[in-house]
């Protein structure tokens, strides 16, 4: 039996000769290895467990986000595991890939309990994982990537860049990925960067990988590539951990389904023995139950109107055009919701109103029927606009200052006279939208990082809530907080629509899109592709005008 | 663990108690037993030694707070003792007068207008309190643009009147202040600028910024980079003495400028919001812009802070050291630089403050002080220097704790649940715990 914490053989081996999945490293135990022509290795057959988490727990700070999971791997088997954001998919899996060292529950590989204190420890025993966001380097070749820290030495100090590149080159063979290793990272495409970060992880002799969203940002042909070579891992034995929610990558790739709510574990089934109806329900559970608010007004003025929109980003081969011809109105008090596919020009929609300085941008923002000039947030602000953004840890908050100085920046200009700060005009601000949002904090002194997510962002929505804003702008606002806080922030968003303020949400998540918003407007590949009202919005329905082409559409009549 | 995060918040004080501390226990003595360290002359000494750097630590913490560094200030402060000794020096239309009253007036102008603008804006925004925040926030444009346009004006007249019949004769010390602060202030504008305007790293922008004004100072003091001394009395007006002296024999008039200046910046950053922006922007300056600040205001302001009180400390350095020199700035960035730093203040910006720099300055006044005193060869005198600065910095950022065990301060630190798991690595007492309390 190995011992995890003992480098295996494999870890010292050079990268002359990966061997990431051949027949004598990883089939070792009398396995009946499927061969290349079925992708479905293990289906029906009897499979050996190599990975088993019981009662695996976590908290941060005060607030826990997975209780008691368990999940088990066997080898050879696409295990996807689904639920919405939040869920604590991630937690998980940053548990059982050793980012996470302090946890609740057991982990056993190969039938031995084992912890692993560091990613390291987590690679030894054969796990690796593939984020969301690609961690390469993209001034570095592909090979040079794939072997980065573990480059073949000429004389232990020249890197010897022909044993590399062939070795790459096997490796990139044997995985059926057309990618040449000399080609610099940077030129490739988001989806072939993905299938390097596979290769990189299987040079590492990993067993077990997991993908966390390998598809959210690829096209149809480069999912097809990407699925391809995940089946044939599975064949070699290697069993994979595959996080999506889009089901329809689920019914064609996984062999078994686990599902996550609210950081508890719901559901693991075999694909044959469960369908997408079951699945849905698993995942978004009771939250389907809640209720909107009632009748939307839409007889408010029009408070906002978009003219024409369109951006222009810059990239490294040029403009790239990232909305065109975008137009619509929204009333007072009226929550219209923009729902999309990842990149589809959402969040740039948001941005674009609020001034912030990306690319050209082309068309008219007419804000109480009157063009407003708005070049920059401050200008933005200044119209009494508002816009929450999308990465409340990256640019919506200071994380290291206090609740009260969060709060209180961008009112500050409105609350100084002479530029002198009122500091006690401050702090009963800052008390209020604590009171007002239900920010639970021990005091407003108190560092912002030491706040849950949920409350963090109701930091973040309550800085703008106090410069009173006639417009409010949200990105993502339920993105990573537990459900409790979710609640919360629906509610807040129907009393603030109640009192007569135009909301714009954008959401990736369709059940709350289609909880919240009165109208919805889906964007597809930086254009408008209709606008549904809440009586004709389904799930469907958004979906069926935010895919590009008709891929999911097929899915889901296959399904 | 309260005293000991205590002592580890002002750790930095302490710091000064110790040095302070040696310098008396191990200072010379004189033939009749006097500690020469804590002689009245020494302390006040060392307060004149420090006002200088201490100036441009004042106008460097502003930039380093931001995020960004200022590498000019030593060519700065360099360029504007030339001017400053030119115009003290040399009647008529030299070229320190031709470039500096243009700029002084151009500054004086601004200044003036923007001074103007900003108390109309601050006195609608109280009438219009309460009404909703965005009223007041346009101005009609008598008092918007035409009183601050014409305000400026006259100030910019005045302060022509003032200057151009000392062109002739030779200049003054308020003219001379005047007018180098202004030369300065234009210098750092124009970093301020080109960083904000250009999107530019403020390293890079500074550094051609060192290098060029070196360069300029050279060529305005003239014939092969030459010192230009200043004989007050006889090549200079007698009451440029003023700036070596003391007030009524007690503190030193360089002291007096690097007290005032750190004190009058230090409120600017603590009571205003232009104070609080500096934080914001070097905490976060994507968040901040966010935020509906101006950034890029507030940046070229700390710029321009920066480059002013760096063209005041010309001056200073003039009266010390009776030159206008273009050399005379060589390294003085980086004195600066690890001012700030031993006082605290994060190179990444968003945390510190002028308390920290005071001290930081004093510290360094206080150090160079004792090894003079002593005698130590000049060169050795640098060694010791660099061991202090990563010996203090290191104290800085690793907290006492870090350096003497496990124990962590109060800073920053993790939560309970976390740090409960600190305590107790390898065991799983989490799980059980928080199903109690979902239970309960």
């Amino acid at each position: 039996m190995r011992r995890v914490g003992s480098a295996r053989p494999g870890g010292q081996r050079g990268p002359g000769e990966p061997r990431p999945f051949d027949g004598e490293s990883t089939s070792s135990k009398g396995q009946p290895r499927a061969s290349d022509g079925q992708p479905r290795p293990c289906d029906g057959e009897p499979s050996t467990t190599i990975l088993r988490a019981d009662g695996l727990s976590k908290a941060f700070s005060s607030v826990a986000v997975l209780h008691e999971v368990g999940i088990e791997l066997r080898r050879g088997e696409v295990h996807a595991l689904m639920g919405e954001n939040g869920a604590g998919k991630s937690t998980l899996v940053k548990i059982l890939s050793g980012v996470h060292a302090e946890h609740g529950g057991t982990i056993r590989i190969d039938g031995v309990e084992t912890r692993f204190a560091n990613v390291r420890d987590a690679e030894r025993a054969g796990i690796a994982m593939i984020h969301q966001e690609l961690n390469l380097v993209p001034e570095l070749s592909v090979a040079e990537n794939i072997f980065l820290g573990r480059e073949p030495l000429i004389a232990g100090l020249v890197i010897d860049r022909r044993r590399m590149l062939t070795a790459a080159r096997d490796l990139l063979r044997r995985l059926g990925i057309g990618i040449e290793p000399e080609l610099r990272v940077s030129r490739l495409r988001v989806g072939e960067q993905q299938l390097v970060e596979i290769a990189k992880a299987l040079s590492l002799d990993a067993r077990m990988l997991i993908m966390d969203e390998p598809t959210s940002a690829l096209s149809t042909a480069e999912c097809r590539a990407l699925f391809k070579v995940v089946r044939q891992l599975a064949a070699s034995g290697v069993a994979i951990i595959y996080i999506t929610h889009r089901l329809d990558e689920v019914t064609e790739l996984a062999d078994r389904v686990t599902v996550l709510r609210d950081g508890r574990h719901v559901l693991t089934a075999r694909m044959a023995e469960t369908s997408r109806e079951a699945l849905i329900k698993a995942m978004v559970g009771r939250e389907l139950a809640e209720s909107g608010r009632g009748r939307a007004s839409s007889d408010g003025d029009v408070l906002l109107a978009v003219e024409g929109l369109s951006l222009d980003l810059p990239t490294p081969r040029g403009w790239r055009r990232a909305l065109r011809d975008v137009s619509f109105e929204l009333r007072r008090g009226e929550i219209l919701g923009i729902g999309g596919l990842l990149g589809a020009g959402r969040t740039e929609i948001l941005e674009s109103i609020f001034g912030v300085d990306r690319g050209l941008r082309g068309g008219r923002i007419l804000v109480d029927g009157v063009e407003a000039a708005i070049a920059s947030p401050a200008d933005a602000h200044r119209h009494g606009i508002a816009l929450i953004t999308e990465d409340r840890k990256g640019n919506g908050l200071h994380l290291a200052s206090s609740i009260r100085d969060n709060i209180t920046l961008a009112s500050l200009a409105q609350m100084s006279r002479f530029g002198l700060r009122a500091f006690e005009a401050e702090t009963s601000l800052a008390r209020r939208v604590v009171d007002a949002l239900g920010i639970r904090c021990a005091s407003l002194e108190q560092a912002v990082t030491s706040l849950s997510g949920g409350n963090q962002q109701k930091v973040a929505i309550g800085k703008w809530l106090a410069t009173k804003p006639r417009l409010l702008l949200l990105d993502e606002p339920t993105r990573g907080i537990d459900v409790g806080a979710k609640r919360d922030i629906y509610e807040l968003i129907f009393s603030l629509a109640g009192e007569g303020m135009g909301i714009l949400v954008v959401t990736s998540e369709l059940p709350e899109l289609l909880l919240l918003a009165d109208r919805i407007l889906v964007m597809c590949e930086g254009r408008m592709t209709g606008t549904l009202t809440r009586a004709a919005a389904t799930q469907e329905a958004v979906m069926r005008l935010a895919a590009p082409g008709a891929r999911n559409a097929s899915g889901r009549a296959a399904a | 663990m309260n005293a000991l995060s205590l002592i580890s918040r002002t750790k930095l004080y302490w710091g000064l108690l110790l040095i302070f501390g040696l310098g008396a226990g191990f200072s010379p003595v004189t033939s009749s037993g006097r500690n020469i360290f804590l002689s009245y002359g020494n302390l006040t000494d060392v307060l004149r030694q420090v006002s200088i750097t201490g100036l441009v630590a004042t106008g460097m913490t502003l930039v380093i707070l931001t995020g960004g560094i200022d590498l000019s200030v030593g060519s700065v402060m360099a360029f504007s003792t030339v001017v400053c000794a030119m115009l003290l020096t040399k009647a008529g239309w030299t070229a320190a007068a031709v470039m500096g009253l243009p700029v002084t007036a151009a500054v004086i102008f601004v200044a003036v207008a923007s001074l103007i603008h900003f108390v109309f804006k601050g006195l609608a925004r109280n009438a219009a309190a309460g009404i909703g925040h965005r009223a007041g926030a346009t101005l009609d444009p008598w008092r918007g643009r035409w009183l601050p346009l014409l305000g400026g004006l006259v100030a910019a007249g005045l302060v022509l009147a003032f200057l151009v019949p000392q062109v002739a004769t030779k200049f003054g010390v308020v003219g001379v202040i005047l007018v180098t602060a202004c030369v300065g202030l234009v210098l750092g504008a124009l970093n301020g600028v080109i960083i904000v305007a250009g999107r530019l790293q403020p390293f890079i922008v500074t550094l051609a910024m060192m290098v060029g004004v070196l360069g300029a100072a050279r060529l305005t003091a003239g014939q092969d980079s030459a010192v230009l001394p200043v004989y007050t009395g006889t090549n200079a007006t007698e009451n440029f003495e003023l700036l070596r002296s003391m007030i009524s024999g007690v503190v030193p008039v360089p002291g007096v400028f690097f007290l005032v200046a750190i004190s009058i910046f230090g409120a600017l950053l603590s009571f205003t919001s232009f104070g609080r922006y500096i934080y914001a922007i070097g905490g976060n300056e994507e968040a901040a812009i966010l935020s509906g600040i101006r950034v890029a205001r507030v940046k070229l302001a700390a710029y321009l802070f920066s480059g002013m009180l760096a063209g005041i400390a010309g001056v200073l350095f003039v009266a010390q050291y009776r030159q206008g020199k273009p050399d005379a700035g060589t390294g003085l960035e980086l004195d600066a630089i690890a001012a700030v730093v031993i006082g605290g203040t994060s190179l990444m910006g968003g945390g510190g403050g002028l308390a920290g720099t005071l001290v930081g300055v004093l510290i360094f006044g206080l150090l160079s002080d004792i090894l003079q005193l002593h005698n130590i060869n000049s060169n050795l005198q640098l060694v010791l220097k660099g061991m202090i600065i990563v010996g203090t910095v290191l104290v800085q950022e690793r907290n006492l704790g870090h350096l003497l065990g496990r124990w962590r301060p109060a800073i920053a630190r993790p939560s309970p649940q976390e740090e409960a798991a600190l305590e107790r690595p390898n065991q799983t007492p989490q799980a059980p715990r928080e199903n109690a309390h979902e239970t309960a």
